[in-house]
């Protein structure tokens, strides 16, 4: 004789009724099956073909004890009740969230995480690894080096321009060979009320005289302080007035001729990559998107003043050599502009490039007719095939008219973006999950919403070892330590496809609008929306309670 | 009755189907999944594993009433309607005759 209530009772599991609930529950449904078997051998069916037909009557045991308990206790089962792959008390969602955890002993997991928009400040900088106290730890090491080294970073890099300028000061004084730096403070402090970048300036000039770049920076500081609050005065309409204007002004033009006529042109690029590069390792950011900005962070001179200078070599002095007959001298008029457009070339942003492209295609038209005007045929023709080829180095022609279709690192970007997005998502949920489930755990009868919530969220920790796994590997190729990278340029050619797919989204503006105009508001629909509800369910009581009452009287 | 359609139909009509067999008298879960599937001559079949679960719930609001009464010398689980569920039955039973009447004067008008 079968025990029909004994197989109900293992398969159904326990409820979290009272007892005696639960064996009227267990009776009701093993008379069904009991009932349902009788009449299959009544049929003349085998035993066990009749026991296996009447028990596939309830197929889902776990779905069954699910909608008895939501019927009879009007809620949902506890989450601490679930027997399904998504409980807390099996062993799958654990495993899952250890092993989200363990995703995070991956240092290439680590940066895929650090370059998503949500938790990256996309700047060169970072309080913690330079803040006062740990300038100091370095300077306790007594690693004079290091700490020059770092000073410099603070100088390039630091948001606060008083703090750039004393770690300049202290680093320089440390080691002399980091001169360079006082580049980037000779230039981006004009905004700043009564700073003389004029120190600054004489300091560099007096350790790098040969250089061009030097000479661009005074000339800008020179128009930057004196002149910017007159520019108004000069009208854009009429030609070459405020050109006129500047050339007049010695502070101008002697820097801008000395820059023409130096030897070299150095933006102290390659030093700077190296320094961060370093410094960056050296304070365990070893993060690829922090370099690529600190390298992006450099000293460009003015080009519109660099523009202005060479209008006035070619359009006020050789044109008039020209107009008066001395040829030979406009000549060498343009082949110091030539010069001066080669020494650009040769840096590697597309900025300079292509401005140096532009001065070297004018300069080129000028001089081709003017080689020819005085037979010297063979010059004309060299002048024109480096016409051709500067044109072809043009950044610009480069560009497609109709943007080509994404590349592979543009593409692993937008996977990092949206892995990244789920990722964060699946946490939050988890975390969520877990705390609801903690509760839960110490008072089983806290809460029905938040066992509704626990319930709802089980996906949650299951899904999270997907989303890091997704993240991971949309990443893992792209995780080589900056250590690794010898030049801006070739960081560069790896990292801006990937960073454009990462950050394709611009959340910054989305998130400034909520967090500046739409957070009351949405506290306020929060608020209203938990009155509404808490009124909906306080009524739905009270007519539970007539019909209970009414079901009483009766 | 395969169809999505058919199940929204049956669906939405099972606290119904329930109600008006347990008008005449009180009935056990076996006999009302029975009674369904052959006085609709083998078209409506109820789920047991959704049947139970209905039955507690209609209890738990009020519109049935279960009692536990012998039968040859065991116990038996009986669902009876209460007065709500006599009410509740009235007015389901007089949505759906709108309903079917409104269905029917449609769906038959070009066999009039």
């Amino acid at each position: 004789m079968l025990d029909w209530k004994k197989i109900v009772r293992e398969k159904l599991g326990s409820l979290p009724l009272e007892t005696s609930r639960q064996d009227e529950i267990v009776e009701e449904l093993a008379q069904q099956l009991e009932a349902a078997y009788q009449e299959e051998l009544a049929h003349g069916v085998g035993e066990v073909e009749a026991v296996r037909r009447s028990l596939r009557q309830f197929q889902d045991w776990e779905s069954l004890r699910r909608d008895v308990f939501e019927s009879v206790g009007g809620a949902r089962l506890p989450v601490w009740q679930l027997n399904t792959i998504l409980s807390p008390r099996r062993l799958p969602v654990w495993i899952a969230l250890a092993v989200s955890l363990a995703f995070l002993a991956l240092p290439s997991f680590r940066k895929a995480l650090q370059i998503l928009p949500l938790t990256n400040h996309r700047d060169a900088w970072s309080s913690s690894a330079f803040s006062e106290g740990a300038l100091k730890q370095i300077e306790k090491s007594q690693d004079k080096q290091k700490y020059a080294r770092t000073l410099a970073y603070v100088a390039l890099h630091s948001p606060d321009s008083q703090q750039a300028a004393a770690a300049a000061e202290k680093a320089v004084a440390l080691d002399p060979q980091l001169t360079w730096i006082c580049a980037k403070l000779s230039h981006a402090n004009y905004l700043v009320p009564g700073y003389d970048p004029t120190p600054w300036i004489n300091r560099l000039k007096a350790w790098d005289p040969g250089n061009a770049y030097v000479y661009l920076l005074e000339a800008g500081a020179a128009v930057h302080s004196d002149w910017e609050a007159h520019w108004a005065k000069f009208s854009p309409v009429e030609d070459g007035e405020l050109r006129r204007a500047l050339v007049a002004d010695p502070r101008w033009r002697i820097p801008m001729e000395k820059a023409f006529s130096a030897q070299r042109m150095d933006m102290y690029t390659d030093r700077q990559f190296l320094l961060d590069r370093e410094v960056l390792l050296e304070r365990g950011l070893d993060r690829p998107e922090k370099l690529l900005i600190a390298s992006a962070n450099m000293q460009l001179p003015d080009f519109t003043l660099v523009q202005m200078y060479v209008d006035h070599l070619a359009l006020d002095v050789a044109e008039s050599e020209e107009k008066a007959g001395h040829l030979v001298n406009a000549l060498a008029i343009y082949q110091d502009i030539v010069s001066f457009g080669y020494k650009l070339q040769s840096r590697p942003t597309s900025v300079e490039r292509m401005f140096s492209t532009r001065i070297l295609d004018e300069t080129f038209q000028k001089m081709a007719p003017l080689l020819r005007r005085e037979g010297r045929n063979a010059e004309a023709n060299a002048v024109e095939s480096a016409l051709a080829a500067a044109r072809a180095e043009d950044p610009r022609s480069s560009i497609p008219a109709v943007p080509a279709q994404q590349s592979p690192a543009q593409r692993s970007g937008q996977m990092v973006m949206i892995s990244g997005f789920f990722l964060l998502l699946c946490a939050a949920a988890a975390a969520v999950w877990l705390i609801c489930v903690a509760l839960l755990r110490t008072k089983p009868n806290l809460s029905r919403s938040m066992n509704w919530m626990a319930s709802c969220l089980g996906w949650a920790p299951l899904l999270l070892p997907l989303s890091c796994l997704g993240l991971f590997l949309s990443f893992f190729p792209y995780s080589r330590s900056i250590a690794g990278y010898s030049s801006a340029g070739e960081l560069i050619q790896t990292y801006d496809s990937l960073l454009a797919g990462v950050y394709i989204l611009h959340l910054d503006p989305f998130l400034d609008i909520w967090i500046d105009h739409m957070f009351w508001p949405l506290i306020w629909c929060s608020a209203i929306m938990l009155l509404g509800a808490a009124y909906l369910s306080w009524m739905a009581r009270q007519q539970c309670g007539q019909q209970s009452g009414l079901e009483g009287k009766s | 009755m395969g169809t999505a359609l058919d199940r929204e139909l049956k669906k939405g009509n099972t606290e119904l189907l329930i109600l008006a067999l347990l008008e005449e008298q009180s009935r056990h879960g076996y006999e009302l999944g029975k009674l369904i599937s052959a006085r609709s001559e083998g078209i409506l079949r109820f789920h047991v594993s959704s049947l139970y679960p209905l039955l507690y719930r209609l209890e738990r609001r009020g519109l049935l009433k279960g009692e536990w009464k012998p039968v040859g010398g065991r116990r038996r689980r009986y669902y009876r309607l209460t007065p709500a569920g006599r009410k509740t039955l009235l007015e389901k039973r007089l949505r759906w005759r709108d309903f079917s009447g409104a269905m029917n004067r449609i769906v038959e008008v070009r066999c009039a």
